[in-house]
């Protein structure tokens, strides 16, 4: 185990290098560089060089690319051209909202998803399954920002039961009740994203749970006499569950893309809306280090969701 | 006479498959909505005159009526006309990716299948970290430094960015090509590896590709939308993404409901049609699926 442990992180790592490989030269590489898109166009040639020289973009790519990454290292992502701070304090402020949202949702999606993909596997052809596919498959079409505002037309503005933005008001802190405040928030947010991942994790689990349930054990475990749902939540759910969970680390990566969506859609203080903000200003530090920081939890989650199935079955371990 | 045979069976085997996507009740709903909104797309011209600019000050924000039939936005523009042209972009963004997506996904998947080694350690490495990488968040940069943002441009970036689905399907069934009989067969008759790569096993891995082709077709769609929410869109061209980004902008998705809605469910037609078509194509080519 420690073994694919290792292994594992430092394919993680090497991922990561490429990772801001890329970004540092899609951002630099491209035909509007960051410096003639930060000054105003009425200033100076001389003034324009001496702001290039300020950030260091009159050196060599390469040499950039190098300090770049030996600052990376050190935790500093820059400077934010609108807010004059560091990168890394703003979006460590940001960061946390973000990982909640998604972290709740990952988990709610999974709790929910995979026992209704196991029961109309189990179910399959029956008017639960064909309800529970026909839900799925319009759950993977919905666009996300329209679901985002239609729940809050209904739930935020004419019933007026949930917040309408944010994610805790202000005034309350500390105690229960900034607790119940902060999960009154995350709810809108919560089902808006679980609606796409919702259905892929559905799918993904009735299929395999269609092929295990003709695997050979399954026939035993009916013979010995074995009651048909605990042959379904004892036996078959386990092996069904790990294509499940193996999706569930390509999913992440996806569901941060729905995450900007949903922050923007809810006012969400999170990294996704932040890279909204950052668009309109367009403030470039911004969105390299809130990608670096995203593409860098995605990562993370996948090794752990990797080592979770190496962990659930044994046989991932040889490969 | 051994030609015409194989020519025979060929067919054969054709149509039944096609009679087994006329038989798919899913798949027709979606072969008919695709066909639908290409015609849509092609007589943009005809159904529906172009708006751009600013409309009549007294025509903002009608509800549909037979005048307006999904009603007017907050600038007094025709939503149905913005809507019907919208789908001629979407159907063009999803074009361009689809291309691009083959261009770059195929040669990659191909040549880690059927080498193997280190050209499949690097491809599928590669591969590997797009699949793992937020992409949209990396989408949402280059459209935000890119100089222009065409919707040619906005499609270009898209394209470059959906092919790893495509390089890991046409791998995997370059390598179950490459493991049947006759491909041995045609190597030792000495045939070019090149012409064994196009002819035999691109012909053989075409299918899942294709089933694959109208998935992409339907997230590029999606991701085309939510660049164009969040403004980072074609300012000249009409998408459906751009409507929603005007109706979120101007504050009226809470009073306006038509002015959201049409362009949502434009979106939801355009995505479940290819997803069903694929759904068909996938079941017709497969029967085992299918029954269950």
């Amino acid at each position: 185990m420690a073994k694919y442990i290792t292994k594992r992180i430092l394919k993680g790592i090497v991922t990561f290098l490429i990772t801001i490989t890329l970004t540092f030269f899609i951002v630099r590489l491209m035909p509007a560089d960051p410096a003639t898109l930060l000054m105003d166009p009425r200033m100076s040639e001389a003034h324009r060089q001496q702001l290039l020289k300020d950030f260091g973009l009159d050196k060599p790519l390469i040499v950039q690319y190098f300090s770049f990454l030996r600052n990376l290292l050190k935790g500093d992502l820059g400077i934010s051209f609108m807010q004059k701070r560091p990168v890394m304090d703003i979006i460590m402020e940001k960061l946390p909202w973000t990982l909640l949202l998604m972290t709740i949702t990952q988990f709610i999606t999974m709790a929910v998803g995979i026992p209704l993909g196991i029961y109309s596997g189990h179910k399959r052809g029956s008017l639960f399954d064909q309800i529970v596919n026909a839900v799925a498959i319009f759950g993977i079409s919905i666009f996300v920002p329209w679901l985002g505002f239609t729940l809050l037309y209904i739930f935020g503005y004419n019933l007026a039961i949930l917040p309408i933005g944010g994610a805790h008001t202000p005034g309350i802190d500390g105690g229960l009740e900034y607790f119940l405040d902060v999960g009154k928030h995350l709810i809108l947010p919560v089902i808006t994203l679980m609606s796409i991942y919702l259905a892929n994790y559905v799918l993904y689990t009735r299929g395999s749970v269609i092929d295990v349930l003709s695997e050979d054990y399954i026939r035993t475990a009916r013979s010995k006499g074995m009651k048909e749902m605990r042959v379904l939540w004892k036996h078959a759910s386990k092996n069904a569950m790990i294509p499940t969970v193996t999706t569930a680390g390509l999913m992440i990566g996806r569901m941060v893309g729905g995450a900007v969506l949903t922050e923007t859609v809810f006012a969400y203080p999170g990294v996704g809306r932040m890279i909204y903000q950052a668009v309109s200003q367009q403030d470039f530090p911004i969105l390299q280090g809130a990608f670096i920081i995203l593409a860098l939890s995605v990562i993370i989650m996948n090794i752990i969701t990797d080592i979770l199935c190496a962990y659930l079955d044994p046989r991932i371990k040889l490969e | 006479m051994l030609e015409l045979k194989k020519k025979s069976s060929f067919r054969k085997r054709w149509e039944k498959e096609i009679k087994a996507f006329l038989n798919h009740k899913i798949g027709m709903i979606g072969l008919f909505g695709v066909i639908f909104l290409v015609i849509v797309a092609i007589l943009a011209p005809v159904i529906a005159e172009p708006v751009s600019g600013y409309g009549n000050y007294e025509d903002k924000l009608l509800k549909p009526s037979s005048e307006h039939l999904f009603g007017t936005d907050d600038m007094g523009l025709d939503l149905f006309s913005q809507v019907v042209w919208g789908t001629r972009s979407s159907i063009k963004v999803g074009i361009i990716a689809v291309i691009l997506a083959l261009a770059i996904g195929v040669p990659i998947g191909l040549i880690s299948g059927y080498y193997g080694g280190i050209f499949d350690t690097i491809g599928m490495g590669i591969t590997d970290i797009f699949l793992t990488i937020p992409m949209l968040p990396l989408m949402i940069i280059i459209a935000a430094i890119a100089e222009s943002n065409s919707i040619n441009m906005v499609a270009f970036i898209i394209g470059i960015f959906s092919w790893p689905s495509i390089a890991r399907i046409t791998k995997s069934s370059t390598l179950k090509v490459c493991g049947m009989q006759y491909i041995e067969a045609a190597k030792c008759l000495g045939i070019k590896t090149k012409s064994i790569l196009l002819k035999h096993v691109l012909l053989n891995a075409s299918t899942p590709v294709f089933i694959n082709l109208t998935i992409v077709m339907a997230s590029s769609i999606v991701t085309e939308s939510s660049i164009s929410f969040l403004g980072l869109g074609d300012p000249l061209t009409h998408s459906w993404g751009k409507i929603l980004h005007n109706a979120y902008q101007s504050g009226a998705f809470g009073t306006a409901w038509w002015y959201s809605l049409f362009p949502s469910l434009a979106i939801i037609f355009f995505v479940i049609s290819f997803n069903f078509l694929s759904m068909g194509v996938r079941d017709a080519l497969n029967p085992r699926i299918s029954r269950e």
